[in-house]
């Protein structure tokens, strides 16, 4: 398979980059990680005529964290997210980035492709939705921060205007006694799209039994991943017992929306309520760690 | 189409090339360097046959553009061998019968040794994870599995 023809552009700065994007505009198309733009290319499903690397922006990958919370930059690879030691809620995303793709994939896969392309089974927006993550969108003289809640509208489509970069992903800081975990159910181990993907965080009261909090996120059985509210709510002050997480799973696999494109939507909730299940009592584990 | 000129460190040695930007680091590899050790499989990034070691870490070659390989170390598998001296990990590979077709055995092997690199002890699973992104249409991954525990020990004994 041929790649159409375009220019490349390697901007060495976020800000050049960001002047790039300006003044090509919808002809440019921002290259991250590339193991989906360089298929859509190949596909000839994008045809830009510039393509924007950013590859050699040191600024905008790997992490950091203060009082506020870990800002993760947009060009940090899903391996080094795997590979990272992000605590006991932080983890939720490590195990999902341990899982997208294949070691091949992993190396070279970015946290800011895998939400920016917005595909509803992205492994890594149901952990941060979970995070209540926000993006930081840059472009030249502005750049706002946008709730990842907030962020998708549809398959393939999000809030990012064309000359906006992804710089990076803040996750506030979570009070003590959380705890997160990711599930994913695929018919193979490897190289697999998600049927569903379920990722749970809750907050423990100090009693260590009582839940304080929870946040559930689905991934793969609406048009974008989204948040189980009701599930999540239905939790908060409740003891953290299997009978409690089995009717979130219940809540959640209604909340649920799926289209029955891969497998039937009957299916598809019937796994979302095991997954959720599974993912809040591992989470809940992970509190005590 | 302004070309793109680059300058990369291959197999341990610096080459400047002159490529085309819509072309990947497989075909730049294949066709302009003739090193077609690194194989065309599926293009999408699903077989690993086009597998290469990017600064060290296993990497599909057909989703990255060769422009991208600018001021990088690119690994190939013509790059493992010591003059005529094979690498230990394909002396395995020929010694545990793990070679059917050959189709996936560079990238196997390129796999194989960037684990090897950072976990000389690798457990079966490890293993099992570091090649679970290149596909072997013989399906004779129990032989691989074992060849590159094999070199894991031979290493072992080595040092």
């Amino acid at each position: 398979m041929l790649l159409p023809k375009f220019d490349y552009n390697a901007p060495a700065t976020l800000d050049e980059s960001c002047q790039m994007m300006a003044s090509y505009g919808d002809r440019a198309k921002l290259l991250a990680g590339g193991t989906d733009l360089l298929i859509a290319l190949k596909k000839k499903t994008l045809t830009p005529t510039q393509v924007v690397a950013l590859d050699r922006i040191d600024e905008i990958k790997g992490f950091c964290s203060d009082q506020d919370g870990l800002f993760l930059g947009s060009r940090t690879t899903a391996a080094e997210i795997a590979e990272s030691d992000l605590g006991p809620a932080g983890r939720v995303l490590s195990q999902a980035a341990a899982q997208v793709g294949s070691p091949l994939i992993r190396n070279l896969a970015t946290i800011g492709g895998n939400l920016a392309t917005a595909m509803p089974a992205a492994d890594m927006a149901p952990p941060l939705l979970a995070l209540q993550a926000s993006v930081v969108l840059q472009r030249v003289g502005d750049q706002r921060e946008v709730l990842l809640s907030d962020f998708f509208i549809s398959p393939g489509e999000q809030v990012m205007l064309p000359e906006e970069i992804m710089s990076m992903i803040v996750l506030p800081r979570l009070p003590e006694g959380c705890g997160g975990a990711f599930e994913k159910l695929g018919v193979r181990k490897a190289l697999e799209r998600s049927i569903v993907s379920v990722a749970a965080v809750i907050s423990m009261a100090d009693d260590g039994h009582t839940i304080q909090g929870a946040r559930i996120a689905l991934g793969a059985v609406a048009p974008t991943p989204m948040l189980a509210l009701d599930a999540a709510a239905g939790l908060s002050g409740k003891k953290a017992t299997a009978k409690n997480f089995a009717a979130a799973g219940k809540i959640a696999a209604q909340e649920a929306n799926p289209r029955g494109l891969r497998t039937s939507a009957v299916y598809s909730r019937l796994m979302v309520e095991q997954l959720t299940i599974r993912a809040l009592t591992r989470a809940y584990e992970a509190t005590k760690l | 189409m302004k070309k793109c000129h680059i300058t990369f460190q291959l197999n341990g040695i610096t080459r400047e090339v002159l490529v085309e930007p819509n072309q990947t680091l497989l075909q730049m590899l294949r066709e302009d360097l003739s090193l077609t050790g690194t194989k065309y499989g599926c293009g999408e990034g699903d077989c690993g046959a086009c597998t290469v070691l990017l600064d060290d870490e296993p990497v599909n070659s057909c989703l990255i553009l060769a422009a991208q390989a600018d001021g990088h170390r690119v690994t190939t598998i013509e790059g493992l061998a010591d003059g005529d001296k094979l690498h230990p990990l394909q002396t395995s590979f020929i010694e545990n019968g793990a070679i059917q077709c050959g189709f996936c055995t560079p990238g196997m092997i390129l796999s194989a040794k960037a684990l090897l690199d950072e976990q000389p002890e690798p457990s079966e699973l490890d293993i099992r994870t570091a090649i679970s992104g290149n596909l072997c249409r013989c399906t004779g991954y129990q032989k691989i599995v074992e060849s590159i525990k094999a070199a894991a020990n031979n290493c072992q004994g080595e040092s």
